[in-house]
């Protein structure tokens, strides 16, 4: 939820990667690196897009609950946009601006039934990325930065 | 089978060696490999055979800052306090000259230092984490190395590197990773500006500045023979507040944690308990929770600004460097941690 890139842009830079590798072969440290990222992308990728849609469909709901126990137009209005959501990106967008908007006119208790379904997703987005595990065995890598 | 040497590089490094009086007219690069690790820098093992030297080769590092460097740090400023360092009990390697045009045979800027026995522990692997738990259970050499070097970081007379790093208070290093998260942002993240308006909120007094290291964690020491043999990795340093560096060190992060996984222990290391008791008698600074919180959400932050930055550098088209697409699901983590922090 929320991450950057497309899944469609990250099979091409793993495309790249292993074109590169072909060509130029992956005789160092450098270019064996970039190979198992490359690797450890494709596993999470895989368990990301598995568990995507119920996880999209979890968190549309969970918001919409949320938000129909609170007053307002801001409220309303967010409530139907996360409703017609696409992706994780416009639900993103929605939030974003209602919480700007709780800033300036607070509702703890809604403020406070927002965090609690945020940390629920990333509890959930984080186990359906430690699926990847079980996308091709082993861990799902992290790496040195 | 190893790469061949490329020529153009061995014979930059070569005469920066000898511009630093660190090689003679006879010195020859015998080895040159592009190393794994590094996001923002490129590093290079090199091999210099030097008869006016001894018989066997010297050993070295070089340090380059690319045209696609996910940090936009100077690395003149990292040179400057490589430098400082050697007249300072904190282990790091001397360095042998600083060369900052923009077109070497590198890609950028580059510096070279001595290269250190002793290997980087990657906190991410099981077996790395398996070894620094062995450490912890059985003599503690690296964990008493590990919290005594933070120690005698945030000991060092910040007066000396006035005018080689910056010095930013609470407010600043805010506003810093704020500006950078806003200019690199691919897409809204309601976690993190949540997280941003809670770290203003939640502003710890201040105490006297220090030098701050900035990036402290045991993947940016060396270990040899089971003790900590440098400190390596200088590019975030900043005269700030020294509990920066305990709060990035209590991330989840820090200790190995991925999407799932790491250490109990802090930054892989030590009990958090037992480190910050001995910082706290080592330093005469009391270790106050709450404070540290706010830090080491501030250290999540930094992190998702510096990978953001890897990010749409990617997405730009301006790196070709698939770790920088791949750190999209560190993402993940660092909201859990944010949340956490938060009391959500």
């Amino acid at each position: 939820m929320f991450n950057p890139l497309s899944a469609p842009e990250l099979i091409v830079g793993m495309g790249r990667t292993m074109r590169a590798a072909a060509g130029d072969g992956a005789d160092d440290d450098w270019a064996r690196g970039q190979l198992l990222s490359a690797y450890s992308i494709s596993r999470l990728l895989a368990a990301e897009v598995d568990g995507e849609a119920e996880l999209l469909a979890w968190l549309k709901g969970a918001l919409g609950a949320a938000l129909a126990a609170a007053d307002g137009a801001e409220a309303a209005a967010a409530a139907a946009r996360i409703e017609a959501a696409a992706d994780a990106g416009a639900v993103g967008d929605a939030l974003v601006e209602l919480l700007a908007t709780l800033r300036e006119r607070p509702d703890p208790p809604l403020r406070a039934r927002l965090h609690a379904v945020l940390r629920e997703m990333t509890a959930r987005e984080l186990a359906t990325l430690a699926a990847s595990r079980g996308v091709a065995g082993g861990r799902a890598g992290g790496g040195s930065r | 089978m190893s790469a061949p040497i490329d020529a153009a590089k061995a014979a930059a490094a070569l005469e920066l060696l000898r511009s630093a009086g660190a090689a003679g007219s006879r010195a020859e690069v015998c080895g040159l490999t592009q190393l794994e690790g590094g996001w923002s820098r490129r590093t290079y093992a090199l091999e210099v055979a030097d008869p006016e030297r001894g018989p066997d080769p010297d050993r070295y590092i070089a340090r380059v800052r690319p045209a696609d460097s996910i940090l936009d740090t100077e690395l003149g400023q990292e040179f400057a306090v490589f430098e400082l360092l050697e007249d300072e009990p904190v282990p790091s390697p001397r360095v042998h000259g600083y060369e900052p045009a923009e077109d070497t045979p590198f890609g950028g800027p580059f510096f070279l230092m001595e290269r250190l026995s002793g290997g980087a522990i990657n906190v991410w692997r099981p077996q790395d984490q398996a070894a620094l738990r062995t450490d912890w259970e059985d003599g503690r050499g690296i964990a008493t190395d590990f919290v005594d070097h933070l120690a005698a970081i945030h000991a060092v007379d910040a007066g000396r590197l006035a005018g080689v790093v910056a010095e930013r208070d609470f407010a600043a290093t805010v506003a810093r990773w704020r500006a950078i998260y806003d200019e690199v942002k691919l897409v809204a993240d309601p976690v993190v500006e949540e997280a941003y308006a809670w770290v203003l909120d939640h502003e710890p007094a201040p105490v006297a500045p220090c030098l701050v290291h900035g990036d402290y964690r045991i993947g940016n020491c060396l270990v040899d023979g089971g003790r900590v043999s440098a400190i390596l990795d200088w590019e975030l340093t900043t005269i700030g507040d020294p509990r920066f560096d305990l709060g990035y060190l209590a991330l989840p992060y820090s200790a190995g944690r991925f999407v799932d996984g790491g250490s109990e222990l802090l930054g892989g290391v030590a009990d958090r308990d037992w480190f910050e008791r001995r910082y706290a008698a080592a330093t005469g600074r009391p270790v106050e929770r709450a404070a540290i919180d706010v830090h080491a959400a501030l250290g999540a932050l930094m992190l998702v600004a510096i990978m953001g930055t890897g990010l749409a550098l990617y997405a730009a088209g301006e790196t070709a460097d698939i770790r920088a697409a791949w750190s999209r699901f560190v993402f993940p983590g660092l909201r859990s941690d944010l949340a956490t922090l938060m009391g959500w």
